[in-house]
């Protein structure tokens, strides 16, 4: 593996100066069942095609963005700065 | 013996260079290889073949083949054909028992064909078992290529290059040069690799030549591994232009590995290059215009062409070799015998498309002009010259596969594989071309198929009567062209964190090990317990500046770490310490540290030694999802850390500050977070007590790491090292996470029960925390007291009632407790406070006893003093 | 009781009681070919690095926007300015250690970084994080953590070692 990744901030650079966090997941609000639970720590998409994913620009700026991976070619369409929660919520939950 | 001088020849016949092959003194000319030279020299054996020890000589001659390897100054492998001759080398064969001329082991070449069947490692010495160690042995001597040093002589610092092109192109033949000059002439950056030294010294305008040079292979992002001497260049290369030519493909007949058949580009090269006839009389064999045009070339200077075969009139010849001690000495064209010393076979050229291959391109096979082309370039990648197909063609090579001699056809130098073997794995079942190459291993040799993929195809499409195109090829994979391992391993750098204080640990004779990626000490003695009682009794100081320091500021900063944490930090008081556990959302334990708050939106936060930059991520990462307003700094690389603890640790430090009374005990109380002036060094005082004696954790600018703990020292701390410490900490019954705790450990299962508030609205682990507290308990982390003086290593089993019901996490013998000390996972019923088990210790078990709590000043009242 | 940063600072200390975390892998060797810059001020900076206008002397590495890093003679005056402008900054001058080496060649031993395009933040050796700077010419200024200082500098050394084999094998071969 030794595509090219883009940093937000940082421009194109190798693959190993990012650390991967996953599938972007989403988290139970306020009480889950066990099945909802599992689903969100254990079970992944895992696709063949364009995922939602994690990255950190680890050994650059550390900057953590959003990439969609085409999994199957490792190119990558489009790179975004995360969203926090509480922005999206006007500052409160 | 040399030609006159020849027009395009490559030897400066001015300049006599001498070095030793096999002992003895060999000459040649500056711009020879060591294989051109040795030919010149009379040299014609130049190898003993892999499995059957049958000599060899040059084929290709052109860096592809595996007959030239040889072990020059000591690197083994070395094919000398492509090897610049330099003064002084020192030349050995490889790979033979006796001589080249007379190599005991080619025995194998008359009687082990029955033995040494296709495949024949795979079902032959399988049983008995326990003689595998000597068939390995023999194996080892008897098959492999050269030998490596085992003294370590001769090592070579290997490096890597970070280098940017443009456009870089390999392969340095016609089409390469044209096309360098021509992305020359648009822009900068543009750099051609070629894996000869024809180059070497040429002027190509605007264009920077790297030779002789080896590209590996093409991977995504425009990556690029050259390999030049013993440096890796890696290029990351805008556009990639593949010029790598083709391959001259040997002919399959009886015979058709004797010394003296040769490629038709090989003989080109002695001839040519270095002025050497490679024979006197030869017969040549060939199908496309330009090989057959050789015989031209070779009666110009005065070798004898009494026959010459022209393979597309007159496609079905039959062919075989005959030889004279392993030395062609005749061949015959369907039943005519001619006298000869040198054959020029080819099936024709074969466009060299593994690169391309590699990065992606589509292999299709031509019927019309029998070769395999690549088509389907990705974006960014060109193919020029005969890469691309043109001016190739190839006949079938297989021509007969029967002598009247009955001697082997080879489809494969390298493995010594022969067209029987070929059959053979066919009639076994083994019908695909990708199952062929695991089971012969036809073309998993050196020269990774450059000589025999095509033709082990055609024999497979023959048999299994489906077109070429159907057999299709095997994964093109790198490394294209053969590359020392070193040179990928690159330097050895394996750098450790060291702490400010890491050479005054050395300088007290520290025995230092790895803890996670540092440098730590273990102790400095050979008794660690030593130490351990020097903490007990009176002082002691160990160096943590290892441990994570993270700050956490801003408005939100307790509203982030209430998140993050199971349990409070919003009610914490500036000044004070609480003890903080990590938890995900899998309610998986993860780290372990203290918190301290030091303002109403300052925290400082500290991990364990191999937590700090995992949970500055973590941190990070659950920040970049919710958003608050709070800035995570990790300070660990900026802060030194030692923690000074025993009875002492007061009066010590007292006698450091400007007013003892700073330290007392009534203004400094266990758990209080202080700014002091320690030896006129600024500091963070943590008072808490790991080990379980009075101390104080001081955090200071690093650059004072050796001021500091030499005063410590002076004030009569003795320093301790991890094991002590990992004694100390396991008396007061301390976890150590990732040590007693592992992936499926969560707080109700390692006895913190009290510690997560699950009234707070959310943190990281609540949801998985409240589904553990609904499910039964399937085991738990308990302390224990051996009944003997016998000590389990960590991980010993548990044993209950005959059955595994455990394990133990860590162990200590503990002079203060009397006795050996543990944690261990145990099922919840076997849980209670005295009940007795068993682990097995050396074979034989030993009993146990539960022992819930600190095992060391239970009431705390020693670190609380 | 609150307690401040001043921790942070190895400029609160007596400077003869500072110990360079290069200081002996550079003991011996020629600052014209590796020089420890490891005692300079380096100040972290979070927030609205926009709002960050440096001084007289200092240099700005801004990493992100919310992110930089900033090299001065002075970190306890710069960490004070900053935070009466209401940007957050840490002196972090004791976690890295930094030193100056020459040659584009080295560099490229080094690092994969475009060096057209510095100050940079990437990795050295291909893993250990750093912050790259060049300067006029062909000197370039390195950071590092400090607790990797060592063994950086070491490899550094060795890198220039083999350089200089290379050099002298050219310079012979031409000779001869």
């Amino acid at each position: 593996m030794s595509f090219l990744l883009e940093c937000p901030r940082c421009g194109s650079r190798p693959v190993d100066e990012f650390a991967y966090f996953g599938e972007v997941t989403r988290r139970p609000k306020g009480s889950a069942s066990l099945r909802e639970l599992t689903e969100y720590v254990y079970f992944r998409d895992n696709v063949a095609g364009v995922q939602r994913e994690w990255w950190q620009h680890r050994t650059g700026c550390g900057e953590w963005f959003l990439a969609e991976r085409d999994t199957r070619t490792n190119e990558v369409l489009a790179i975004h700065l995360p969203q926090p929660e509480r922005a999206q919520a006007g500052g409160a939950e | 013996m040399r030609l006159p001088p020849q027009p395009r020849e490559r030897i400066d016949r001015s300049q006599r260079i001498l070095f030793t092959f096999d002992g003895k003194v060999v000459g040649g000319y500056a711009g020879d290889t060591i294989g051109s030279a040795l030919f010149a020299h009379g040299q014609r054996i130049f190898s003993r073949s892999f499995k059957y020890h049958r000599p060899r000589g040059l084929l290709c001659c052109s860096g592809h083949c595996p007959n030239c390897l040889m072990t020059v100054d000591g690197v083994p492998n070395v094919r000398v054909c492509v090897e610049p001759i330099r003064d002084g080398a020192v030349v050995e064969p490889q790979n033979v028992w006796g001589s080249l001329e007379r190599d005991v082991l080619s025995i194998t070449d008359k009687i082990g064909g029955p033995f040494t069947p296709v495949g024949f490692y795979y079902r032959t010495m399988i049983r008995p078992r326990r003689l595998w160690p000597v068939y390995e042995k023999v194996l080892r001597n008897l098959a492999g290529l050269g030998r490596l040093r085992k003294d370590g002589a001769g090592h070579t610092r290997y490096d890597v290059e970070h280098r940017r092109a443009r456009v870089l192109v390999v392969g340095g033949g016609e089409a390469g040069r044209a096309a360098a000059l021509a992305a020359a002439a648009l822009g900068p950056d543009v750099v051609l690799v070629d894996e000869t030294a024809d180059l070497v010294g040429h002027e190509l305008e605007g264009v920077e030549v790297l030779a002789p040079a080896r590209a590996l292979g093409i991977w995504e992002g425009g990556l690029v591994p050259v390999v030049a001497g013993s440096v890796l260049h890696r290029f990351r290369a805008e556009r990639i232009v593949v010029a790598a030519g083709a391959l001259d493909q040997p002919l399959v007949f009886p015979g058709n590995d004797l010394v003296g058949v040769m490629l038709p580009g090989g003989v080109r090269r002695l001839v040519r290059d270095f002025a050497i006839a490679p024979g006197s009389r030869a017969v040549v064999i060939a199908a496309g215009e330009e090989d057959l045009e050789i015989a031209g070339e070779l009666r110009e200077v005065g070798v004898a062409v009494p026959e010459v075969v022209d393979l597309t009139s007159t496609p079905a010849r039959r062919i075989e070799a005959h030889g004279r001690k392993g030395r062609v000495a005749a061949v015959s064209v369907d039943g005519r015998k001619v006298d000869c010393d040198l054959v020029v076979a080819s099936a024709g050229r074969q466009p060299a498309y593994s690169l391309l291959a590699q990065a992606g391109a589509r292999v299709e096979y031509d019927e019309s002009r029998g070769i395999f082309v690549p088509t389907n370039l990705p974006a960014g990648v060109e193919a020029v010259g005969s890469v691309t197909g043109e001016d190739c063609v190839t006949v079938d090579p297989v021509r007969t596969t029967k002598g009247a001699g009955g001697d082997k056809c080879f489809v494969c130098v390298c493995e010594d594989v022969t067209t029987k073997d070929i059959a053979r794995a066919i009639d076994e079942g083994f019908d695909s071309i990708e199952l062929a190459k695991r089971y012969t291993t036809v073309t998993m040799g050196p020269c990774q198929g450059k000589l025999c993929q095509l033709a082990s195809i055609r024999l497979y499409a023959q048999a299994t009567g489906v077109g070429e195109a159907a057999v299709g090829t095997t994964t093109a994979r790198p490394p294209w062209a053969p590359v020392e391992l070193g040179v990928l391993a690159g330097r050895h750098f394996e750098p450790a964190r060291r702490t400010s204080v890491h050479f005054r640990h050395e300088e007290a004779g520290a025995r230092m090990m790895w803890a996670g990626p540092w440098k730590r000490p273990y102790a400095y003695g050979e008794r660690p317990e030593d130490e351990v009682r020097a903490v007990h009794d009176s002082l002691g100081v160990i160096d943590v500046s290892t441990l994570g320091k993270i700050l956490v500021e801003g408005p939100e900063a307790a509203d982030l770490l209430e998140r993050l944490y199971p349990n409070r930090f919003g009610d914490l008081r500036p000044g004070r310490i609480r003890y903080g556990v990590l938890t995900s959302d899998a309610g998986r334990i993860m780290d372990d540290g203290t918190v301290a708050r030091l303002a109403d939106d300052l925290y400082y936060v500290t991990t364990t030694s191999t937590g700090a930059d995992s949970v500055t991520a973590w941190f990070e990462w659950w920040n970049a999802v919710w958003g608050y307003d709070a800035e995570i700094v990790n300070v660990t690389g900026a802060l030194a850390a030692l923690n000074l603890a025993g009875p002492r640790a007061r009066e010590a430090l007292g006698r450091l500050v400007d007013d003892p009374d700073v330290v007392s005990a009534e203004s400094f109380r266990y758990l209080d977070a202080k700014a002091l002036v320690v030896a006129g060094v600024p500091c963070l005082a943590l008072r808490i007590g790991f080990v379980g004696e009075l101390g104080y954790e001081l955090h200071f600018p690093s650059p004072a790491g050796e001021h500091v703990w030499d005063r410590l020292v002076a004030e009569g701390a003795r320093p301790f090292g991890l094991e002590p410490q990992r004694v100390l900490r396991l008396e007061k019954g301390h976890i150590i996470v990732g040590q007693d705790t592992d992936s499926e450990s969560n707080l109700l299962s390692a006895g913190m029960q009290w510690l997560p508030k699950m009234d707070k609205d959310d943190f990281v682990g609540k949801l998985a925390l409240e589904h553990f507290a609904e499910r039964p308990e399937r085991e738990r982390l308990v302390g224990f007291r051996m009944e003997e003086d016998v000590l389990p290593v960590e991980g010993a089993q548990i044993v209950v009632e005959g059955r595994p019901a455990g394990r133990v996490t860590s162990a200590r013998r503990s002079e203060a407790v009397g006795g050996v000390i543990g944690l261990a996972w145990l099922p919840p019923d076997r849980a209670e406070e005295g009940t007795r088990f068993e682990v097995r210790v050396d074979r034989r078990l030993v009993g146990a006893r539960v022992a819930h709590g600190p095992f060391y000043d239970p009431a705390g009242e020693r670190m609380r003093a | 009781m609150s307690v401040t940063l001043d921790f942070l600072s190895p400029s609160r200390c007596d400077p003869d009681v500072l110990v360079s975390p290069l200081a002996r892998a550079l003991a011996g060797i020629d600052p014209a070919l590796v020089e420890d810059l490891s005692a300079q001020g380096k100040v972290e900076i979070r927030g609205d690095a926009d709002r960050v206008e440096p001084a007289e002397g200092e240099e700005l590495i801004r990493l992100t926007p919310r992110r930089a890093f900033l090299l001065t003679s002075d970190p306890l005056a710069a960490v004070e300015r900053l935070r009466a402008a209401g940007v957050r900054a840490y002196d972090v001058t004791g976690g890295y250690a930094g030193f100056a080496v020459r040659g584009e060649r080295l560099m490229r031993r080094l690092t994969d970084l475009d060096l057209e395009r510095l100050p940079a933040a990437g990795p050295l050796f291909l893993r250990v994080p750093a912050i790259v700077l060049r300067d006029d010419g062909d000197r370039f200024r390195i950071y590092v953590a400090q607790e990797l200082g060592h063994d950086v500098v070491l490899a550094v050394l060795d890198a220039l070692d083999g350089l200089q084999a290379l050099e002298t094998a050219a310079s012979s071969e031409g000779g001869a």
